[in-house]
C-alpha cells in the first residue's frame, strides 16, 4: 500500500515539475500601491499570451527592492526611485534601467457634517494642519481659502498612515516642498515621525479614522477613496488653481514631469509640478529590471518580460483610469521605449518584439 | 476488562491479522517481520532526533535574529533601549548658529544638515508592558473567578460545556478579535465609554491630565478620544487572554490536595476563608498562570495592531495612542527600506523574543513545580 502511494506521489511530482518548466514563469514583486493594476494588467496579458505566466507579489516597495537586489525576482516595482545606496548595490547606476509604469493621486480627505461645498486646502495650509499648527477646522487660514463655506468649530484630527507606504512618501514629499517648518522637523520618507493626530493601518485604516471622527482629516490614495466614496477636497496647485484629483489631472503633471526624464534611469517628481490643472499631490510607481537580463533564466523569459513590460507602459495603460490609477502621459511612453532599447541578454540586444 | 478494552483488543489483533496478511503476499515480508524487532531502536532515535530538532530550532532564530539585529546593537547600544525617538526618515535641516539664526555659507544660502533616522524602543517596550499590564487587570479577576467557579461550585454537569466555552475563546483567530475590536469595542469607547469617563473624570482635579496631551511645541491640546488607543489594545488583549488564565489557574486550583480543603474546614473556616487558603495554597501556580497570559498578551499582534492606535509615543494617558512591539513590527517591516531601520526592527523583535522567553520560563517553573508536588502529596 505504501509502496504504492510512493509511486504516485513520484508520478505527480515528475508531472508538475515538467509542467513548471513548460512555462516561462516570471517573478516579479513590491509596491503594493500599483498592485491591483499589475494584476489586472497579468490577466489581460495572460489572456492573449497564454504561456507568459507573471506572479508579481505586493510584499510592499521596500521587499520588492531587497529581493531584487538579491536577484530573487525578474523585476521589481516601488513607490520611491532606487536612492544612492541601492543603486550601488545594484552594481552602479548605469547597471539598471528605472521607469515609472503609473501614476497616482493622494487626497486630503475629510469629514466634516454639515458642510457639503467642497473644501479647498494649500500646500502650507496641509503642512501646519498635519504639523498640529493649525488646530481648528474654521481657521482664517482654512477659511480664505474658502470664502462663503460655514466652517465648524470643530478641532482637526490629522490621520495618518501608521505602516510604511508609497502613499505617505508622496504626500510628505509634496509637504516638504510647501513649508520649511515641516521640513525641517517632519521630512519626507514612506514613514515618519508625525508630531500631532492619530494613525491608521494601510488605506483602509486611515479612512476608518476619518470616518469615526468628527473633524478628522486624513491622506489616502485616490483610487481607494473614489472606490469607496470618500469625500476629498482640491488643492491649490503651482499655479495657483484649486485643483481636484483625478486619472486626468495626474496624467497632466506626468507630461510635465516626463520633461525631466532621460537615459536609462527615468525618473522625476511627480508632485508640485508646474502646469495648469495639474493635480499637485501624485507619484509614480517604478519597475526596475537589470540593463543586461542575464540574471533571468534564459533568453526567452528575458524577451517575455521585455514584452510584458513593454505592452503594460503603452497599450495596457489605457486600463488605468478603469482602476482609477493615472495613464503616463505620451512623451513619457516614449521615454520608456528608448530606455528599453537598452536591453541586452547577455550582449544580445533585446526589442519588444510586439506592443499590441 | 472493561468492553471498550476488549474491543480495542479486538481491534489490535485484526490489525495484525491484516498486516501478517499483506506481509505475507508481498514480496518484503522479512523487512516487515523484523520491523517489530527495529521499531524500538528507530522510534527511539526518531523521538531524540525531533527534541534536538526542536531545541535547534529555538538556538537557530536566536543566532539568526541576533546577527541580523548586530548592526543595529552595535550602532545604537543601550540607548536604543532607553531613547523614544523613533523617526525613520532622514531630516534635512538649516544648520542653526549659536545665536538662533541659520548659519549661511559664503553665497548667503542657508546652510542644510542631514540628520540621520533615530532608533529608540522605549516608546514600544512602554506600549507593550502597559498594554500587557491593562491585560492583566482586566484578566485576572475573570479568570480567577471563573477557575474558582469551576472548581469548587460548579455542578458537575456545568463543568466541562463551561471549561469547553472558555478553552474555545483561545481557538477564535487572533484576527476575529481584531475585527470585533475595530469594528465594535473601538466605536463603543470613542462613542460611548469615553465621552463618559471624560466628563466625569476631567472635573476632578488632578485627574485631568488624562484627557490633555502636550505637544512638542509645548502646547497642551485635548487628546481626540479615537477609541484606538492604549485601553483598547489593553482590553482586547485582556479578552484574549482570558482563556488561558482560566485553563492553568483552574487545573493549578484542582491541584489543591483535599485534606487542606478538609483540614480549613474541620478548623472552622467558612467558605468563603476556605476559598481564601486554597487560593493562598495555590500563589505560586496561580501567578505561573498569570505569567503565561502575560508572555500570551506581549508577543500578540494582529488584534492589537488593529486597535492600539500604532503611534510610538510615550504618553501618559491610557487614552492616546500607543503601539507596542508586535504592533511596531506589523506596521513597518514589510516597506524598511534602509538597513539600520530593518536592523532596528530585528533588535525589537529580538527583544520581543527574550521578553517572552523569560516570561514563560518563570510560569513554567512556577506552575510545573506546583501541580508536581501536590501530585505528590496524593
Amino acid at each position: 500500500m505504501t509502496i504504492r502511494l510512493f509511486k504516485a506521489a513520484t508520478v505527480l511530482l515528475a508531472m508538475s515539475s515538467t509542467a513548471v518548466l513548460a512555462d516561462t514563469r516570471l517573478q516579479g514583486a513590491g509596491s503594493t500601491f500599483v498592485n491591483p493594476m499589475m494584476q489586472r494588467w497579468v490577466s489581460e496579458y495572460q489572456v492573449q499570451h497564454g504561456d507568459t505566466k507573471i506572479d508579481y507579489e505586493s510584499t510592499g516597495s521596500g521587499g520588492g527592492v531587497k529581493a531584487f537586489l538579491d536577484k530573487t525576482v525578474d523585476f521589481a516595482a516601488s513607490d520611491a526611485p532606487l536612492n544612492k545606496k541601492e543603486l550601488v548595490k545594484a552594481g552602479g547606476a548605469e547597471k539598471i534601467i528605472e521607469f515609472p509604469v503609473i501614476a497616482g493621486g493622494v487626497v486630503p480627505a475629510y469629514n466634516l457634517p454639515g458642510v457639503n461645498t467642497e473644501v479647498k486646502f494649500s500646500g502650507p495650509v496641509l503642512a501646519d494642519i498635519f504639523l498640529g499648527k493649525i488646530a481648528k477646522w474654521n481657521d482664517p487660514q482654512i477659511a480664505a481659502l474658502n470664502p462663503g463655506v460655514n466652517l465648524p468649530d470643530s478641532t482637526i484630527t490629522p490621520a495618518w498612515r501608521t505602516d510604511g507606504s508609497g502613499t505617505t512618501f508622496i504626500f510628505t514629499s509634496f509637504l516638504s516642498t510647501q513649508s520649511t517648518d515641516y521640513k525641517s522637523n517632519v521630512g519626507a520618507g514612506k514613514q515618519v515621525k508625525w508630531p500631532a493626530g492619530t494613525g491608521g493601518k494601510g488605506n483602509e485604516g486611515v479612512a476608518a479614522v476619518v470616518e469615526q471622527t468628527v473633524g478628522g482629516i486624513g491622506y489616502i490614495e485616490q483610487a481607494y477613496a473614489d472606490e469607496n466614496h470618500i469625500t476629498y477636497g482640491s488643492v491649490q496647485n503651482k499655479a495657483g488653481q484649486f485643483v481636484k484629483s483625478s486619472p486626468d489631472s495626474i496624467s497632466k503633471a506626468s507630461e510635465v514631469a516626463a520633461h525631466e526624464m532621460q537615459g536609462n534611469l527615468l525618473v522625476a517628481n511627480l508632485w508640485n509640478q508646474n502646469g495648469q490643472d495639474v493635480y499637485p499631490i501624485a507619484g509614480f510607481t517604478y519597475t526596475f529590471i537589470y540593463k543586461d537580463m542575464n540574471n533571468i533564466k534564459s533568453q526567452e523569459q528575458a524577451q517575455a518580460l521585455v514584452n510584458f513590460l513593454a505592452w503594460a507602459t503603452h497599450d495596457g495603460q489605457k486600463f488605468a483610469p478603469d482602476m482609477h490609477y493615472a495613464a503616463l502621459s505620451e512623451n513619457a511612453r516614449t521615454q520608456i521605449s528608448q530606455a528599453m532599447s537598452m536591453l541586452t541578454y547577455g550582449g544580445n540586444a533585446l526589442h519588444p518584439s510586439d506592443q499590441k | 476488562m472493561s468492553s471498550s478494552g476488549k474491543r480495542l483488543l479486538q481491534a489490535n489483533e485484526d490489525q495484525v491479522d491484516a498486516a501478517k496478511s499483506v506481509a505475507n503476499s508481498e514480496a518484503g515480508a522479512v523487512r516487515l517481520r523484523q520491523g517489530g524487532f527495529n521499531g524500538d531502536f528507530v522510534l527511539s532515535y526518531a523521538a531524540r532526533a525531533s527534541a534536538i530538532i526542536v531545541l535547534l530550532m529555538l538556538a537557530v532564530l536566536m543566532i539568526v535574529l541576533f546577527h541580523s539585529a548586530l548592526p543595529s546593537i552595535k550602532l545604537f547600544g543601550w540607548r536604543f533601549l532607553v531613547t523614544s525617538d523613533w523617526r525613520p526618515n532622514e531630516l534635512d535641516r538649516p544648520i542653526v548658529g549659536a545665536d538662533g539664526k541659520p548659519v549661511l555659507d559664503e553665497d548667503g544660502a542657508v546652510q542644510i544638515e542631514t540628520v540621520p533616522p533615530s532608533f529608540g524602543a522605549l516608546p514600544v517596550i512602554f506600549g507593550t508592558i502597559v498594554s500587557s499590564s491593562i491585560a492583566l487587570v482586566c484578566a485576572v479577576p475573570l479568570s480567577f473567578g471563573a477557575a474558582l467557579f469551576l472548581v469548587r461550585i460548579a455542578p458537575r454537569a456545568l463543568v466541562g460545556p463551561v471549561s469547553f466555552m472558555i478553552e474555545f475563546l483561545a481557538a477564535v483567530p487572533s484576527l476575529a478579535y481584531g475585527i470585533w475590536g475595530l469594528f465594535v469595542l473601538c466605536p463603543f469607547l470613542q462613542g460611548h465609554l469615553e465621552p463618559l469617563l471624560k466628563q466625569v473624570f476631567s472635573h476632578i482635579p488632578g485627574l485631568s491630565w488624562m484627557f490633555y496631551q502636550r505637544l512638542e511645541s509645548g502646547r497642551w491640546v485635548p487628546i481626540a478620544l479615537t477609541g484606538r488607543d492604549m485601553l483598547a489594545g489593553g482590553l482586547v488583549l485582556g479578552i484574549m487572554i482570558l482563556p488561558i488564565i482560566t485553563a492553568v489557574s483552574r487545573d493549578v486550583l484542582r491541584a489543591v490536595p483535599r485534606t487542606q480543603l478538609e483540614a480549613t474546614v474541620a478548623l472552622g473556616a467558612t467558605w468563603w476563608e476556605s476559598c481564601v487558603e486554597m487560593l493562598k495554597y495555590s500563589r505560586s501556580g496561580l501567578f505561573g498562570a498569570v505569567m503565561l497570559g502575560l508572555a500570551r498578551a506581549a508577543g500578540e499582534t494582529m488584534a492589537v495592531t488593529m486597535v492600539i492606535g500604532n503611534n510610538s509615543q510615550i504618553k501618559a494617558s491610557i487614552f492616546a495612542a500607543a503601539q507596542s512591539m508586535s504592533s511596531l513590527l506589523a506596521n513597518e517591516f514589510a516597506e524598511a527600506t534602509t538597513d539600520e531601520h530593518r536592523a532596528a526592527l530585528i533588535e525589537v523583535a529580538l527583544i520581543l523574543l527574550i521578553m517572552s522567553l523569560a516570561f514563560n520560563v518563570v510560569a513554567r517553573s512556577l506552575v510545573v513545580g506546583k501541580t508536581a508536588r501536590s501530585a505528590a502529596g496524593h
